[in-house]
C-alpha cells in the first residue's frame, strides 16, 4: 500500500499518543502513591493514635475530631494497601514454606533407605518446622490480617460518620419521632407480639439439642452450682423482662470459647470463656439479652434450614483443619489459645440460626432494650464488644466479623438504640453475686486448664527437635507490628 | 518346697504391697488390659482370685485394678487411591465406629496412604473426629504404607501415659513402607496398647480371590495375617466382615469389649533385655474349676 502524504504525520501522531500513554501509565501508580504520601505525617500520626482508642472513646471523641473526608479516605487507602500487601506477603510466605516442605518430603521419600537415623531425625525436625511456619503464615493471611484491618476500617467509619449520625439522633429525639422506629414501643416490652408462635420453636430446639449431643459436638457442662445458679438467674431475670413467651433453658458449657448461643425455643448456651471475658454484670447481661432476642425474634424459625447442620460441621472442620495442617501441637494450641477459634463457636450458632445481617441488627436492638428493661446498663453490650474488638483480639471476634454485619454498623445501631431509650435511674453495672461467680469461675477455669495440660496429643513435636519457629502476633498488638505500612519498618514507625 | 509353691508364696507376699498402690501404677510396673470370654460371651465381675499370671512360664504377683479412664482411642484409617474399590467399607466402618463410640474417652483420627496424617488430635468430643473425616476429600496418593503408619502411630502413642487403644480400619495391604513387617512386629511387642482391626475389602476379596494368581492370593493372605498379628500381639481383635452391614455390630463389639476389659498391674520379672517375654494369663472359677478364654497380649518386648 502506498503511503499517504499524511502518513508521516500519522506515525508521528501515533508516537506522540503512545509516548503520552506510556507517561500516563507510568505516572498513574505514582500519582496514586503520591496521593497517599501526601497525607501529612501529623495527620497520619493523629489518625493512627485514634485507631488505638476504644470504640466507646471514639463515640465520645469523634464529634470533636477534625479530620477531613479526604484525610480519612487517604488513610483508608493506606490501610487497604497495607492489608493487600500484608496478606499477599504472608500468602507468599505460606506458599514458599509449602514448597520447601514438599521438597524436603520428596527428598526424604527418595532417600529414606539410604540415610542413617541422625540424618532422618534432622530431616524430620526440618519438616516439622516448615509445617509450623506454613500453617502460621496461612492462618495470618486468611484470618488474622483481614480481621485486624476490618477493625481499623470500622474505626475510620466511626470517626467519619458518627458525628453526622449523632446529629440525626439528636434531631429525632428533639422532634420525638424516635418512638416511631421499629420496635420503638419499649414501654410495652413483654406485652407486644414480635413474631407469633414462639412456642412452636420448642420442639425444633429440643431436637437440635438432641442432635448436637448425639453427634458428639456439645462441650461438657460446667459442674459448679454457684456458677450455674448465677448464670441461670441472670438469664431468667433478663428473660422475664423480654418478649420471651417460652421457658428459658440455660446451660453453661465448659469451653474456653468467648461465646454464647441460643437455639430456637429458648435453649440458651453460655460458654465459660464468655463468663471469663465479661468484666461486669451489665456486659454479661447484654450478651445474654442479645441471644434471648434471637429467640424472641424467632430468627431460627425464620431462617433455619435443617440441612445446614452438615455445613456447620464442615465449616468447623475447615477451621480445625487449617489449624491442624501445621502438624505440630504448638501451632494448633497456640492459635486456639490465642485466638480462641476452638471448635464450632459462633460459626455453629450463627449457621444454625441462619442469622442474616438484618436479624443480627434486630437482635442488637432488642437485646439492648431487654438489658435496659431488666435494669442493667445497656452500655454493657457495647463495652463488651468494644473489649472484644479492641483488646481481647480482633481475631477472637473472627466469627462475629465474618458472619455478623460490619462492626461499625452494629456499634452505631446499639448506641442509637441506647440514646433512644427513656432515661432510667439505678441501672446495674455489677453486683456482689457477679463477683462471687467470678471467684468460683476461677476454680472451674483452673481445673479446666489443669485438664487441658493433661490433654494427650499425637501432634507432639518430634522428640529432641528445637521448638518450631513462631511468627509472633498476639491479640491486642497493633497489626502494624506484623504489617508495616509503606515507609515503616516492622520494629517501629518511621 | 517346689519351685511353683515358692513362687506362689512370693506372689502372696508381694500382693499386699501391690494392692496398697491402689489404682496407681508404680515405676517399672505394667498394665495388662484383657477380656475374659466364654464362647461369644464376655465374662465380667471376676476377682483377683480368679486369675493366675505367668511370665516366661513363671508365676508373677499382680493386682486387679480399675481400668484407667479416660481411654485414649486413636482411629487409624487407610485412605488411599488404592483403596478406592473398598472405600465404601472404610467409610461405613468409620461412621459406625464413631456412632458406637461412648462419650468420655479421648479420640483422635489419623489416616495413611503415602504417609501418616493426623486429621484430629485427641478430643473429648467424638463429633470432631467425624467432622475431620468428612472433610478429608478424595484420596490423593496411590500408596498404602500400612507398616509405616502403624509404626509411626505406635511411636506417637508410646510416650502417652494411661490406657491406649488403636482401632485400625484398613485392608492390611502394604506397598512402599520403609519399615518391614518384622520391625513393626517388634514395635508392637514393645508397645503397651490394644489394637482392634475393622478389616476392609473382605467382600471384594471373596469375589475376586478365585481369579487371582498365587502371588496375588499370598499378598491378600499376608495383609490379613498382618492385621491379625497386630490384634493378637496386643490383646485386641481383628474382624473381617463379609458384609457392609456387619460394621455396626463390630463397632459395638469393640466398645463393649473395651468396657468389659479387666486391668492387671504387675511388675515384670524380666529386665529390659530387648527380648520377647511370653505371658500367660489364666482365668478360672475355683468352685466349678471352669477355665475361661482370656484375650490378652502374647507378651512384651522389654526395651
Amino acid at each position: 500500500m502506498k503511503n499517504s502524504p499524511n502518513a508521516g504525520l500519522g506515525n508521528l501522531g501515533r508516537e506522540i499518543v503512545s509516548v503520552v500513554a506510556c507517561v500516563a501509565l507510568t505516572m498513574a501508580p505514582a500519582a496514586g502513591q503520591a496521593g497517599r504520601s501526601e497525607l501529612p505525617p501529623e495527620v497520619r500520626k493523629a489518625l493512627r493514635e485514634a485507631m488505638e482508642k476504644s470504640y466507646l472513646q471514639l463515640f465520645d471523641e469523634a464529634p470533636r475530631l477534625e479530620f477531613s473526608a479526604w484525610q480519612i479516605a487517604a488513610m483508608r487507602r493506606i490501610f487497604e494497601d497495607a492489608q493487600k500487601n500484608c496478606t499477599a506477603n504472608f500468602r507468599k510466605r505460606a506458599e514458599e514454606h509449602g514448597k520447601q516442605l514438599r521438597r524436603e518430603q520428596e527428598w526424604l521419600r527418595a532417600n529414606t533407605g539410604k540415610i542413617d537415623d541422625t540424618e532422618r531425625k534432622k530431616r524430620h525436625c526440618t519438616i516439622q518446622n516448615l509445617r509450623a511456619l506454613e500453617a502460621q503464615a496461612r492462618v495470618l493471611a486468611e484470618h488474622a490480617i483481614p480481621v485486624a484491618y476490618e477493625n481499623r476500617k470500622a474505626k475510620l467509619d466511626l470517626i467519619e460518620k458518627w458525628p453526622g449520625e449523632l446529629k440525626k439522633i439528636q434531631a429525632e429525639l428533639a422532634a420525638g419521632t424516635h418512638v416511631n422506629r421499629k420496635w420503638g414501643d419499649v414501654k410495652d416490652i413483654g406485652f407486644r407480639e414480635l413474631f407469633p408462635d414462639q412456642e412452636k420453636d420448642v420442639k425444633v430446639g429440643q431436637e437440635t439439642v438432641r442432635e448436637m449431643k448425639l453427634a458428639g459436638l456439645m462441650p461438657p457442662e460446667v459442674d459448679n452450682p454457684v456458677v450455674k445458679k448465677y448464670v441461670t438467674s441472670l438469664a431468667q431475670r433478663v428473660g422475664k423482662h423480654s418478649d420471651l413467651r417460652v421457658p428459658l433453658n440455660v446451660t453453661v458449657l465448659n469451653s474456653k470459647e468467648i461465646n454464647a448461643f441460643a437455639l430456637p425455643g429458648g435453649f440458651l448456651f453460655i460458654q465459660r470463656g464468655l463468663l471469663e471475658a465479661a468484666e461486669n454484670e451489665a456486659q454479661l447481661a447484654g450478651v445474654i439479652a442479645h441471644e434471648i432476642a434471637h429467640v424472641t425474634g424467632r430468627h431460627g424459625h425464620r431462617l433455619m434450614k435443617r440441612a445446614t447442620i452438615s455445613s456447620i460441621i464442615y465449616q468447623a472442620a475447615q477451621v480445625a483443619a487449617l489449624i491442624l495442617t501445621g502438624g505440630a501441637a504448638t501451632i494448633g494450641t497456640y492459635y486456639a489459645l490465642q485466638y480462641g477459634f476452638y471448635g464450632l463457636g459462633l460459626v455453629l450458632s450463627l449457621d444454625l440460626l441462619g442469622i442474616s445481617r438484618d436479624f443480627e441488627l434486630e437482635a442488637d436492638q432488642l437485646g439492648v432494650q431487654y438489658a435496659w428493661h431488666a435494669g442493667f446498663d445497656p452500655n454493657g453490650f457495647i463495652q463488651f464488644f468494644d473489649k472484644m474488638a479492641t483488646r481481647e483480639g480482633y481475631v477472637n471476634g473472627l466469627s462475629w466479623f465474618r458472619t455478623h454485619p460490619p462492626f461499625y454498623e452494629r456499634m452505631v445501631q446499639s448506641k442509637r438504640e441506647i440514646l433512644f431509650l427513656p432515661a432510667k435511674d439505678g441501672l446495674t453495672v455489677s453486683s456482689t453475686e457477679f463477683d462471687q461467680m467470678k471467684a468460683e469461675l476461677k476454680k472451674v477455669t483452673a481445673q479446666a486448664e489443669e485438664e487441658e495440660k493433661e490433654r494427650p496429643s499425637l501432634l507432639a513435636p518430634v522428640q529432641g527437635c528445637p521448638a518450631p519457629e513462631k511468627i509472633e502476633y498476639k491479640p491486642g498488638e497493633p497489626i502494624e507490628k506484623l504489617c508495616p505500612e509503606p515507609g515503616e519498618t516492622s520494629s517501629g514507625r518511621r | 518346697m517346689s519351685r511353683t509353691r515358692r513362687n506362689f508364696i512370693r506372689q502372696a507376699l508381694a500382693a499386699p504391697l501391690l494392692t496398697a498402690l491402689g489404682g496407681a501404677q508404680g515405676p517399672g510396673q505394667r498394665s495388662l488390659y484383657f477380656t475374659v470370654e466364654e464362647g461369644d460371651k464376655l465374662i465380667t465381675g471376676l476377682r483377683e482370685g480368679n486369675f493366675r499370671l505367668y511370665e516366661d512360664g513363671q508365676p508373677v504377683a499382680f493386682r486387679l485394678a480399675e481400668p484407667e479412664s479416660p481411654a485414649k482411642v486413636t482411629v487409624l484409617v487407610e485412605y488411599s487411591q488404592a483403596s478406592v474399590l473398598y472405600l465404601n467399607d472404610i467409610v461405613t466402618a468409620f461412621r459406625e465406629l464413631v456412632d458406637a463410640a461412648p462419650e468420655g474417652n479421648w479420640y483422635s483420627l489419623a489416616t495413611y496412604s503415602q504417609e501418616l496424617q493426623i486429621h484430629q488430635d485427641f478430643t473429648r468430643m467424638k463429633g470432631e473426629i467425624r467432622s475431620a473425616f468428612e472433610e478429608i476429600g478424595q484420596p490423593f496418593w496411590g500408596e498404602v504404607n500400612t507398616y509405616d503408619a502403624v509404626y509411626e502411630v505406635l511411636e506417637k502413642l508410646e510416650f502417652l501415659p494411661g490406657r491406649k487403644v488403636v482401632v485400625l480400619i484398613g485392608s492390611g495391604l502394604n506397598t512402599l513402607s520403609r519399615y518391614t513387617m518384622s520391625e513393626v512386629q517388634r514395635k508392637v511387642e514393645a508397645s503397651s496398647l490394644n489394637v482392634f482391626v475393622m478389616g476392609a475389602g473382605s467382600l471384594l476379596r471373596g469375589q475376586y480371590e478365585p481369579y487371582l494368581d498365587a502371588a496375588g492370593r499370598m499378598t491378600l493372605l499376608q495383609a490379613e495375617a498382618f492385621l491379625n498379628m497386630l490384634a493378637k500381639k496386643t490383646g485386641g481383635q481383628a474382624f473381617f466382615p463379609r458384609f457392609e452391614t456387619a460394621y455396626r455390630d463390630i463397632a459395638q463389639t469393640i466398645f463393649t469389649m473395651l468396657a468389659s476389659q479387666y486391668r492387671i498391674v504387675y511388675e515384670p520379672r524380666a529386665r529390659p533385655d530387648n527380648r520377647f517375654h511370653r505371658l500367660k494369663l489364666e482365668a478360672f472359677d475355683p468352685q466349678s474349676k471352669k477355665q475361661y478364654t482370656v484375650r490378652v497380649r502374647e507378651g512384651w518386648r522389654w526395651q
